[in-house]
């Protein structure tokens, strides 16, 4: 039995495709963009072809994340927090603080057991998300993927008062023009973002074991500041940017193993992945 | 020509056009005058043949106009009702009534005064506690706000007639009550939407018609066999302030869920509790409105005790609230407030508190009161609503 998790986010779409055993047979990624029904089939394919399977053989589609309404071909819609929350339970079992800084937002779960039982969200602002990395390293005519890295040569990290994105973007120009080096200007930022983030998620309390997901958890400056800021070591997910849809696919396996169990038949919707049963006239273009 | 609507396609005309609604009862001898508040005792307008008419943000609408004489870091519902009034959609008003039940309220009055020329504007000032000089400030107030309605229409009322009025309205009440009784059931015979709506209607027509619309629609989902979706839905408390936006219920129900009650300023909090008859009817009017159990006005168990008990204080606040959750049978609560919100902002804690003293999940909702915010509205919902199992 095949179990697909397809998670939608703001930046990139995630599809994992898990067997009963819950292991990973296949894991894609691909940018978001504006057409989110389209790629959710594409993406969907394409996972297909890799994986040598065909969409009748999958057993049930869970759609998750900021787009998971745009999936005319999912059996399940679930909140991205709750398949986050199921995804690193699958992967770390001790887990009881997630803390997940994807493109948009900044999220914090308490987990007990695998199951989600509170959470915390950003408001609507770019402040403490990946965006804010974005906006500096164009400022900084840096790419952002080197962020990490440099930000381990800091001898002494900047302070950033400002948590807005626009503001600190000028507060940061500003100490490049005094002089200060970029390592410890970007450490800096990092140490901002984490700061932000972590006050934030004290309002659930932070207990041990915790991981940290999404797109910024693949920067090791931000992971430092991350412990330094919560006194813990975190764990990072060998691929942190598919959790979330690991996550999905395991909680769709779940619904289904529950009904083979009570001897009821699966909730499943009609579908199919032929574009014409899910684009409309108006909306194929 | 005979009307054609009945029942809950009458309450979806009604809201089509608010403002037709009113107008089709406007008369040289009663004049329609606005009001944003439940403090307001529309009980005296009633003597006088003056029509109530509640004002409405709209969470639909863009603001635009508003900029102009209120900052951005104000109360969001009273920024987009005062931008549909500068838009000219309450032009048919002769008059609106101020009253200090809110900071942002008594502010809006002063906007009032300098952009919008209303022939009646009376307003009414409000003590913050239930001591006693705060009633006796409360009942000069509302003397001089029945004095200058009296002014305005030319006649005095008589006491009889503001009893009689005072049994109207109380009619009215027992009604709303009955509706939400209907929401008991498992599945509840009508939705939180469909009782949005319908208490938006009740603020939209006169008092006698909104008594008829009341009886139609009570007949009418008194007959289902249920709501859609069947029983074993996730039964949800919704706790606001002035929560006037169907979309914010809706976001709700899309999901596993089905809002069975609420407690805000358009439904129990203005009608579940009626105003005694007193013999002198001011002073049942004075104890009644002033008792009304909102944020505004601080309350405690023991009036100006000055040992507290925290634990008896948070029962006199909010004691109706376990009643509720046990006579609708509810699994979690919503608490949706607008960004600004300080009387509702600074006991959210107490709130929080008393809700987890009672083990009954819940989830506080900041609302921008914009539809562009319902996205991470809806996620944060849908997650809450998993977290119930």
């Amino acid at each position: 039995m095949f179990f697909v998790g397809l998670d939608i986010g703001s930046s990139m779409t995630k599809v994992v495709i898990i067997n009963e055993h819950d292991e990973v047979i296949v894991r894609i990624l691909g940018p978001t963009g504006a057409e989110h029904r389209r790629l959710a089939n594409k993406v969907m394919q394409d996972a297909l072809q890799l994986a040598d399977l065909t969409f009748d053989k999958i057993s049930y589609v869970m759609a998750t994340g900021y787009g998971r309404l745009n999936v005319p071909f999912a059996d399940r819609q679930m909140s991205e927090i709750t398949c986050q929350a199921a995804g690193v339970h699958t992967i770390f079992p001790g887990v009881k603080t997630a803390i997940d800084i994807g493109g948009q937002d900044a999220k914090g779960l308490k987990i007990d057991r695998g199951r989600l039982v509170d959470f915390v969200m950003n408001d609507k602002c770019a402040a403490g998300t990946g965006r804010f990395l974005e906006v500096l390293a164009e400022t900084l005519g840096i790419r952002v993927e080197d962020f990490g890295n440099l930000s381990l040569q800091a001898k002494d990290k900047v302070v950033v008062n400002n948590i807005c994105t626009v503001f600190a973007r000028d507060e940061i120009t500003a100490r490049i023009s005094e002089g200060k080096p970029i390592a410890d200007v970007i450490a800096g930022v990092h140490d901002a973002i984490a700061g932000r983030v972590v006050n934030m998620v004290k309002r659930i309390k932070i207990e041990p074991e915790i991981v940290f997901t999404a797109g910024l958890a693949t920067n090791i400056g931000v992971v430092k500041a991350m412990e330094q800021h919560t006194g813990f070591k975190v764990s990072i997910p060998p691929n942190p940017f598919t959790t979330v849809a690991l996550g999905a696919a395991v909680l769709g396996k779940q619904i289904v193993f529950k009904s083979l169990e009570k001897g009821e038949p699966i909730k499943r919707k009609e579908r199919s992945l032929e574009e014409a049963r899910f684009f409309s006239s108006g909306e194929a273009k | 020509m005979p009307e054609i609507y009945e029942g809950l396609a009458k309450v979806g005309h009604i809201l089509s056009d608010r403002s037709a609604a009113i107008q089709k009862f406007k008369a040289p001898d009663r004049k329609v005058v606005g009001y944003l508040c439940s403090y307001v005792p529309l009980e005296i307008l009633t003597a006088l043949d003056l029509l109530p008419f509640r004002i409405l943000g709209d969470i639909s609408e863009p603001i635009t106009m508003v900029d102009r004489i209120l900052p951005e870091s104000f109360c969001p519902f009273m920024r987009s009702c005062i931008d549909s009034i500068l838009k000219n959609k309450y032009s048919f008003l002769d008059g609106v009534i101020g009253i200090h039940s809110c900071d942002p309220q008594e502010k809006i009055c002063h906007a009032f005064k300098s952009t919008v020329k209303y022939e009646f504007f009376p307003y009414i000032d409000m003590p913050a506690t239930t001591h006693e000089w705060g009633r006796e400030m409360f009942r000069r107030s509302l003397d001089a706000f029945k004095k200058s309605c009296e002014t305005y229409v030319g006649r005095e009322i008589s006491k009889e007639a503001l009893k009689a009025s005072i049994e109207r309205h109380n009619k009215q009440r027992a009604l709303v009550r009955d509706l939400y009784s209907l929401k008991r059931a498992d599945p509840p015979l009508i939705s939180g939407s469909e009782t949005l709506q319908v208490m938006m209607a009740l603020g939209s027509i006169p008092l006698e018609e909104g008594n008829e619309l009341l009886e139609a629609v009570i007949r009418e989902v008194g007959a289902r066999r249920g709501t859609q979706g069947g029983p074993g839905k996730k039964r949800i408390l919704v706790y606001g302030a002035c929560l006037d936006a169907v979309p914010l219920i809706k976001l709700i129900e899309d999901f596993d869920a089905d809002v069975v009650m609420d407690d805000n300023c358009m439904g129990p909090r203005t009608y579940f509790k009626d105003v005694p008859l007193t013999e002198d009817p001011m002073d049942g009017l004075t104890a009644r409105y002033l008792d009304l159990t909102c944020a505004r006005t601080f309350k405690e168990a023991v009036v100006g005790e000055f040992k507290k008990d925290r634990k008896a204080d948070l029962e006199v606040r909010y004691g109706h609230l376990a009643g509720y959750i046990k006579e609708w049978d509810v699994q979690g609560v919503i608490i949706q407030l607008v960004r600004f919100c300080d009387p509702f902002g600074y006991e959210l804690p107490e709130l929080k508190d008393y809700l987890n003293s009672l083990n009954v999940p819940n989830m506080y909702l900041e609302l921008e009161y914009t539809t562009g915010s319902l996205a991470s509205l809806r996620t944060r919902t849908q997650t809450f609503l998993e977290t119930l199992g």
